[in-house]
């Protein structure tokens, strides 16, 4: 009985497919033996591990298992293998989870729904960013302020006088010295350059999600593309499981 | 300066890849075992963490060298199961592999405080190579 739940015979299905994927170039009798000890693989670990969640029964099969491309890796020459197209299990993860809550491969519309999903967090980042970049900027510039206090006072002076500085609604500043004013002014300034250095030092952060995210995008619009393509040529080989064998949802 | 741990991870990986072929074929060497099966014998004692994908190429590479033979056997639980066991060629070749292995082991483990204590022991010590 090699019967899965829907969710759990498309996600292994589609894990099959990649393996398959990666096996183009080895003749067809041998690659099919092969995916039929892997199908078998998932199928003896799927029903070993302990869990009420399907779906994360199967992924965490999948995790321990692995990349299709480390699983395969000594069934090609070394030159074959294509070290470039090497997916991280996380997007398999992430995708697998899409699949099992929307129970759908993405279409056009969902396409739709990711590009603004990521416009918008880059717009988030572009933002993050500027606030960043004007926080560091309000840092320099107290912080010029203050070296220009303590050490060209006469120069504070004309700029006070020509209005370029103004200091209101802080009466405590002007019982301070010149040099203790530039003190506080340079204080003050570390604050926001620290700020803002944390702000950048975080933002690394930020961007590695969105590229992630932006790979997972680019993932499945490359996978939608292809099956688009291959129902257009209406391949003989499109409606066919995996290898001639496929997991058999039971519902 | 500590190390890193890309550095030691990297170590560790290729400490594993040679020492877990031998380590399969030392499974294989007293039972036949498929794929899975295989996955849960070397990590039953739990020491080890092991990404089950990894026995698939070594057991590639194993069968193409013919140190293991491989058969198909119905299973009355689901899909049939691919069997592998350790050939002639492959238990010669792990019986001087594993003395080799301990050999290794010695030169790792040597107890230094007895090594000082006579002047030629490191003579003793041997690495083959090829």
């Amino acid at each position: 009985m090699n019967q899965f739940p829907p969710v759990v015979a498309m996600i292994a299905n589609d894990y099959l497919k990649r393996v398959k994927s990666q096996l183009r170039l080895v003749p067809a009798p041998e690659r099919d033996e092969f995916l039929r000890e892997i199908q078998s693989h998932l199928y003896e670990a799927y029903r070993q591990t302990p869990g009420d969640d399907d779906v994360a029964r199967i992924l965490a099969v999948l995790e321990k298992l692995g990349e299709p491309a480390e699983v395969v890796s000594d069934r090609l020459p070394g030159a074959m293998v294509r070290s470039g197209t090497k997916r991280n299990l996380p997007l398999y993860i992430v995708g697998g989870l899409l699949i099992a809550l929307f129970g759908i491969p993405l279409g056009f519309g969902g396409i739709g729904v990711l590009v603004g999903l990521l416009a918008a967090l880059a717009g988030v980042l572009a933002a993050y960013y500027a606030v960043a970049g004007s926080v560091l900027l309000v840092g320099a510039v107290f912080m010029s302020m203050g070296v220009v206090r303590i050490l060209l006072p006469g120069l504070w002076d004309k700029l006070v006088l020509l209005g370029f500085i103004q200091i209101n609604g802080l009466p405590l500043f002007d019982y301070l010295s010149p040099s203790e004013q530039g003190l506080v002014l340079i204080l003050f300034a570390s604050v926001f350059v620290a700020s803002g250095l944390g702000l950048l030092r975080l933002g690394k952060h930020l961007l590695r999600g969105l590229h992630f995210l932006f790979r997972l995008a680019l993932d499945w619009v490359r996978r939608f593309a292809r099956s688009i393509r291959r129902q257009l040529r209406r391949d003989k080989l499109a409606g066919l499981p995996v290898g001639g064998l496929s997991f058999v949802a039971d519902r | 300066m500590e190390y890193s741990d890309d550095g030691r991870d990297r170590r560790i990986t290729q400490m594993r890849k040679g020492i877990l072929e031998l380590a399969v074929m030392g499974v294989l060497y007293h039972e036949r075992h498929y794929g899975y099966s295989l996955v849960r014998v070397l990590t039953e004692t739990g020491s080890i963490s092991l990404k089950e994908g990894t026995v698939y190429p070594i057991l590639a590479r194993l069968d193409r060298d013919g140190l293991v033979r491989s058969e198909w056997v119905e299973s009355d639980q689901g899909p049939p199961r691919k069997y592998y066991a350790l050939t002639s060629l492959g238990r010669q070749l792990f019986d001087e592999l594993s003395q080799e292995f301990e050999l290794l082991v010695s030169l790792v483990q040597r107890d230094w405080k007895a090594r000082e204590q006579s002047e030629h022991a490191g003579k003793r010590l041997v690495v083959r190579k090829g």
